[in-house]
């Protein structure tokens, strides 16, 4: 666990020059509140792995096994990754930065965070886990729906989509990845599609359509994917979600994730 | 099977490739070929019902009618959209193509599929290219409430369906439909499993429309573009019927109680549809309110589960398609000529335009189901099925079909008769294409009054 604790330590340390090149007070002020989150996050996960450590002699990652332990770990990255009801940070923070940056922290920052929460897959509590991610998604989908702000909504969605990874983590961790794969995909899509159109509020989105329209029509397309409506890829891993949350007789919470995609879906549309 | 998707999808190849004065006359003649192509599925040899199978494709005779519609429909949509899609730049004419074509192509493989999710799948499918479609080409600001409208209301119910569907592979192990015809009926007891019943049909029942959730349809129709409405109120509707009939194959015994309240919206629905025809001042939107009263026909003929009323939900959707589509693309041709839709404006069109006012006469009659077209035989069948399920049903469907006929003829006296305004003398004459339009939508009509075995279906 030490050798994870700096992993993410160095991580979180790397990135904050990285996010303050903009001298704007805002990209500032974003730094500051990244920093303190993320280095909470690290704090627990050391105390927490201590504890283990204290009263079950075990340093390795995969054996946590004391329940408060495996707990305060599961907040920990929750805070790290930005999960409801943890998620405050994540719109504001992505709101100060660039969107290259604002990249970066969405796709990258959470692979390091999603190895250590596929590590500890099997000992984790399960109403811990479906609370995060119905929470989140449901949060997720209502918090975007006020935004004009690109990267607030995308932030949300952020919320949303990693609600949907932890909900199915506990049943089948193979389905995670492939919904964390996915999301990276669409989520890089789009960020780099905005780039280059230099957009950041939905207002110029809508005068894109002279400039660039293949570039407009394959956002669409990223975006209706996002959204999870098939044929498109972003569908599958909804779908293949559903399907283990039915087959473990969970009718109820798949049907709850479903109707909180459509509340994204709302603001993807627009 | 894949003699008809290898070529629909060799559609796009040829519509970008071709040079620009060609598109449409090319577009046009590959999918009238397709077109009769897929009729030769109408003839069937196999015993169990399901022929030309491929691994998940197959078509029997409940599809096979709705599949020779939608192929037909393609080059229709294709002609009716010519005049109003000319001032655009030859890329978007293409891209408006593609989309049809892209249309076509899920609406044939939802219509053959045998596994009930690919059957889920190519239904979602179907709602983008014509959001799409509404949305980029519809003509008036709010069609962006519109297409937001069509596109949550299918999706909250069908998402319900999904999570349905999925926990029917958990318990029977399979979803092909070849399958699940055979499966012995479930005990369904409890609350629950009453729940995942609804789940199962609410899709189906908000894409009829229903008509309690029917608000996406006048919105839709009325700001979509005319291929759109045609694609829309001919075959779009249609897959909620079919969606209907394949599944309450799963759904019995429950059924016989839990259907009481749909079935009552439904007969209910047809009346008050109805009378807000009546006083509609909006052409298409009448036409709208047409469709979901015709549709809550078909829907109480199906959720009764009787031969004769899914034998009469069949006809009936099969004669509606080509009637509404038929009425929409003469809407259309009003459109373009006054650019308003409100039926004051364009009365007494008799004067000016008497050959379409031949084809009014003769969709309208069709729409009010005058004897001997396949309207009034589907209509029959499904009125005399629920008669003999309840007799009080008389009541609503017999005040239906009056005020139908009531509205039907309201919307041709309306276009035709009466005083000529003084403001549309100066109308184009109608173009040979228009002609063609309709004589290609109300001849299979005619035809099919001679022979009903083609479009009877499962039952007899």
């Amino acid at each position: 666990w030490i050798l994870a604790w700096m992993g993410l330590e160095i991580n979180t340390m790397a990135i904050i020059p990285l996010m303050a090149q903009q001298h704007h007070p805002r990209a500032t002020e974003a730094t500051t509140k990244y920093f303190l989150t993320q280095a909470t996050a690290a704090a627990m996960i050391l105390f927490a792995s201590t504890m283990n450590a204290w009263t079950m002699g075990d340093w390795n990652i995969n054996q946590i096994s004391h329940p408060l332990a495996t707990t305060t770990v599961t907040l920990a990255l929750a805070l790290k990754i930005g999960l409801a009801p943890m998620h405050f940070w994540l719109p504001e923070v992505l709101q100060g930065l660039s969107l290259t940056t604002g990249l970066v922290l969405s796709t990258w920052q959470k692979l390091a965070p999603f190895a250590l929460i596929l590590q500890i897959s099997q000992n984790t509590n399960p109403a811990l886990l479906t609370t995060l991610g119905v929470m989140s998604a449901l949060v997720g989908g209502w918090g975007g729906l006020n935004q004009t702000q690109l990267r607030k909504l995308l932030a949300y969605s952020s919320i949303a989509h990693l609600g949907w990874m932890i909900i199915i983590l506990q049943f089948m961790p193979a389905l995670t990845l492939l919904n964390l794969t996915i999301y990276i995909t669409m989520t890089s899509t789009m960020f780099l599609s905005l780039k280059i159109m230099a957009s950041t509020k939905i207002n110029s989105l809508a005068l894109a359509w002279p400039k660039t329209p293949t570039l407009t029509t394959l956002i669409m397309l990223s975006l209706l994917s996002l959204g999870g409506l098939p044929p498109l890829t972003g569908f599958m891993p909804k779908w293949l979600i559903l399907q283990e949350l039915t087959k473990q007789d969970l009718p109820i919470t798949a049907t709850i994730m479903a109707m909180s995609a459509l509340l994204s879906l709302f603001f993807y549309l627009r | 099977m894949l003699k008809i998707l290898i070529p629909t999808l060799m559609l796009i190849p040829t519509t970008w490739l071709t040079p620009k004065s060609w598109v449409w006359t090319t577009t046009t003649a590959q999918s009238l070929a397709i077109a009769l192509l897929s009729l030769t599925w109408l003839k069937w040899t196999s015993e169990t019902g399901w022929s030309t199978s491929g691994p998940y494709m197959a078509t029997d005779p409940l599809s096979t009618p709705l599949l020779v519609l939608t192929c037909w429909l393609l080059p229709l949509m294709i002609l009716a959209s010519q005049n109003h899609i000319s001032p655009e730049p030859i890329n978007r004419q293409r891209s408006y193509i593609t989309l049809l074509i892209l249309l076509q192509t899920f609406l044939i493989m939802a219509f053959g599929a045998t596994e009930i999710i690919m059957f889920y799948i190519m239904f979602e499918a179907t709602l983008i290219p014509t959001l799409i479609i509404i949305t980029r080409w519809g003509n008036q600001t709010e069609r962006l409430n519109a297409g937001t409208y069509f596109l949550f209301y299918t999706l909250a119910g069908s998402l319900p369906l999904l999570v349905a569907l999925l926990m029917t592979q958990k318990d029977m192990g399979t979803l092909s439909m070849l399958i699940i015809q055979h499966t012995k009926p479930t005990n369904l007891l409890s609350w629950g499993d009453k729940i995942w019943w609804v789940g199962c049909l609410l899709a189906f029942l908000v894409k009829m429309p229903l008509y309690g959730v029917h608000l996406w349809l006048p919105k839709a129709h009325v700001e979509a573009p005319i291929a759109g409405s045609m694609v829309l109120a001919a075959v779009l509707l249609k897959l909620g019927g079919y969606g209907m009939m394949r599944i309450t194959i799963m759904l019995d015994p429950l059924t016989k109680e839990l259907a009481y309240p749909f079935i009552i919206l439904a007969l209910w629905g047809i009346i008050m549809t109805g009378s807000i025809c009546l006083r509609q001042t909006d052409l298409k939107s009448l036409i709208a309110y047409s469709s979901v009263s015709h549709m809550g026909l078909v829907a109480g003929g199906i959720l009764i589960q009787t031969p004769w009323g899914f034998t009469g939900a069949i006809i009936l959707m099969i004669a509606h398609g080509l009637v509404s589509s038929a009425l929409f693309c003469l809407a259309n041709t009003n459109y373009e000529r006054t650019h308003s839709r409100t039926l004051l404006l364009t009365r007494g069109l008799q004067m000016i335009l008497p050959l379409m006012a031949t084809w009014w006469f003769i969709a309208n009659l069709a729409n009010l189901a005058l004897p001997p077209l396949p309207n009034l035989m589907g209509e029959l069948a499904i009125i005399t099925s629920l008669f003999s399920w309840s007799p009080w049903t008389i009541v609503s469907t017999g005040l239906g079909t009056l005020i139908t006929a009531g509205y039907s003829l309201y919307m041709f006296l309306m276009t035709q008769r009466g005083p000529t305004p003084l403001h549309t003398i100066s109308l184009h004459p109608s173009h040979t294409r228009e002609h063609l339009l309709m004589a290609m939508h109300l001849i299979p009509v005619l035809l099919l009054v001679l022979k009903p075995e083609l479009m009877w279906g499962v039952c007899h």
